[in-house]
């Protein structure tokens, strides 16, 4: 199996979620499973060919970098779950 | 006219009645209300806008009284919950978008209401809309409105646009939007016997619809014909200075070129295309499919795009790849769902906790995966090697279309099957449903389904035409033509009522 148990770990701090013991058992099978899958892209010769991409960004289609005023702090802030006045709040970060 | 019929009408016939003054606008939403109200069976919709739909159908009103309609002047619609809605809750059916209120609305879902359209309320979904079956809502599945013969199992709609396929199928709207990012438009529509469309890539602007998949998401409608579906296409296409990917390419009156007829057209069968069973009715339906085609004056031209094979392996690497990195934005802080901490806890276990409680266990999978395949060591081996192969893939389809106008293919497999019945034990048995679908993904194109018959199982089943970018016109009027000399008529029983 290429994903062993300490790369699940691995790979779910680097997505910042949290996986209990039980559930890793799981997921490490899943993962591995389409893993399998995903390896028939080995069995092709892609020497020489680019990569994918939908043509040159047209700059013409950039819209200007000029300012909008949205007046919508409180819109925003009612979806927060904790603010204090205008900011949103977390756990402490510095000591 | 009895509320029944009223609401079998699509959008042109809604319209037509509504301009000669036959119906009113509220007279119309009122039916598709009541119809949403005695359809809780099916879960089709997470968040009803009655309230909205009625004072948008008054305004409407209004506007036919003075003769200044638009093109959806008092036509109800449903919305994908993908969709941002200014004002209405938003969750693309996850936890993590818990009461999620946007304070802006999506381009597209703009545009329909500059058309003068009614909103009825936001449709169930897979989550983020990852998923083919629509049960990793969080809200519990949509319900398909057709069953098997003599039996009373549910069905799934098809996903990820399930609530928008089972709503259209149903008659709870007149016509619902949906997105497609590996089939979620057209997979949906083949499983209720609708008709669904993916336009070219660029074709409608992404802003304000949540991004699962940045270089495969692009909106479409679903419909009950085709017609329907070329007024929706206009009225949600156009570039948009928002969204820089969407194309400054004129948005054609597609409803208007639903009149040619389809002699000469070269319409190309790829081989790697094929259904597996050679005895079923699928085959059958298929084959009438292809003989309707040929009686019209079309060419049928056998074509190889030899590397369909390995299209959903480059679409399982790429598309969680994007995920991980578009889904990294829901931490709790400022939206949605937010872990109760202990008190020590610091904002790695903010972000985690809220991240581990709010996503669901295919979001969580696609996640993982997708930052495995971006992390040092293994990005040449799959991320990378996957872009190479979409060039392939996307190269297979230039190739084609230098000989052929069209291409036509089975939507799906097969035709809708039991909820709990696909997945459960390995996911990757659920990713095969995109097999027909996800190739037009990769390479960007326009395709549409179209219902072309029923199964020995009583099931609907779709068939998918394929065209060259921005070739929308062509492929709505041969859809037309097809749809015409098919005659499709089954509707569901109606059990959920």
């Amino acid at each position: 199996m290429e994903i062993d148990t300490e790369t699940v770990l691995k790979i779910a701090r680097l997505s910042r979620i949290k996986i209990t013991d039980s559930e890793s058992t799981n997921i490490q099978k899943d993962l591995n499973r389409i893993v399998e899958f995903v390896k028939k892209l080995g069995e092709i010769d892609v020497d020489g060919i680019g990569e994918f991409n939908f043509g040159k960004t047209n700059l013409k289609n950039m819209r200007q970098d000029s300012d909008v005023v949205n007046d919508i702090t409180d819109d925003i802030l009612k979806n927060t779950k904790s603010k204090n006045q205008n900011f949103f709040t977390v756990p402490k970060i510095v000591e | 006219m009895n509320k029944l019929k009223l609401t079998e009408l699509g959008i042109k016939d809604s319209r037509d009645l509504l301009n000669k003054k036959e119906i009113s606008a509220a007279e119309l939403t009122n039916a598709y209300i009541q119809n949403i109200k005695e359809s809780t069976k099916l879960n089709a919709f997470i968040e009803k806008t009655f309230n909205i739909a009625l004072m948008q159908a008054s305004r409407a009103d209004k506007l036919i009284g003075t003769n200044s309609q638009k093109s959806l002047c008092g036509i109800p619609l449903g919305i994908k919950d993908l969709f941002c809605c200014k004002n209405v809750k938003t969750q693309a059916a996850s936890a993590i978008l818990d009461n999620f209120i946007p304070p802006y609305e999506s381009t597209v879902t703009q545009k329909l209401w500059d058309e003068q359209a009614i909103m009825l309320g936001k449709l169930n979904m897979d989550e983020f809309a990852m998923g083919s079956s629509n049960e990793t809502s969080a809200y519990g599945p949509a319900i398909n409105p057709w069953k098997l013969n003599d039996s009373d199992d549910l069905l799934t709609p098809g996903g990820s646009s399930g609530g928008s396929s089972a709503a259209v199928a149903a008659n709870l709207c007149a016509a619902a939007t949906g997105t497609d990012t590996g089939g979620s438009i057209r997979q949906p529509a083949s499983f209720t016997g609708t008709v669904g469309l993916k336009p070219t890539y660029g074709r409608c602007s992404r802003w304000g619809i949540i991004a699962f998949a940045s270089s495969f998401d692009q909106a479409g409608p679903i419909t009950k014909n085709v017609i329907d579906s070329a007024i929706m296409l206009k009225a949600m296409s156009g570039f948009d200075p928002k969204d820089s990917t969407s194309a400054k390419i004129e948005v054609p009156d597609y409803e208007q070129q639903l009149d040619k007829d389809i002699n000469g057209l070269r319409i190309g069968l790829a081989k790697e295309y094929s259904l597996e069973k050679s005895d079923s009715e699928a085959k059958r339906k298929w084959e009438h499919a292809v003989l309707l085609l040929k009686n019209m004056g079309a060419e049928i031209v056998e074509i190889s795009l030899p590397h369909t094979e390995f299209a959903l392996p480059t679409y399982y690497v790429l598309a969680p790849a994007e995920a991980s990195s578009n889904l990294a934005r829901y931490d709790g802080v400022r939206y949605g769902h937010r872990a109760t901490l202990d008190t020590n806890d610091s904002i790695l276990e903010l972000y985690e906790k809220t991240r581990s409680e709010g996503f669901g266990t295919e979001v969580k999978r696609r996640i993982l995966i997708g930052t495995y395949v971006l992390s040092s060591g293994y990005y040449d081996a799959y991320y990378k090697r996957a872009q190479k192969v979409r060039s392939l893939i996307k190269n297979d389809f230039d190739e084609v279309f230098k000989n052929v106008d069209l291409i036509l293919t089975p939507t799906t497999p097969t035709s809708a099957f039991p909820l709990g019945s696909k997945g459960t034990q390995d996911p990757v048995e659920m990713y095969m449903n995109d097999i027909f679908t996800v190739p037009t993904n990769l390479a960007g194109l326009p395709a549409i389904s179209l219902p072309v018959g029923l199964d020995e199982l009583g099931l609907p089943l779709g068939v998918q035409l394929i065209g060259d970018n921005w070739q929308e016109p062509l492929l709505l009027n041969t859809a037309f033509n097809l749809e015409n000399a098919l005659a499709f008529e089954s509707k569901p029983k109606n059990w959920w009522a």
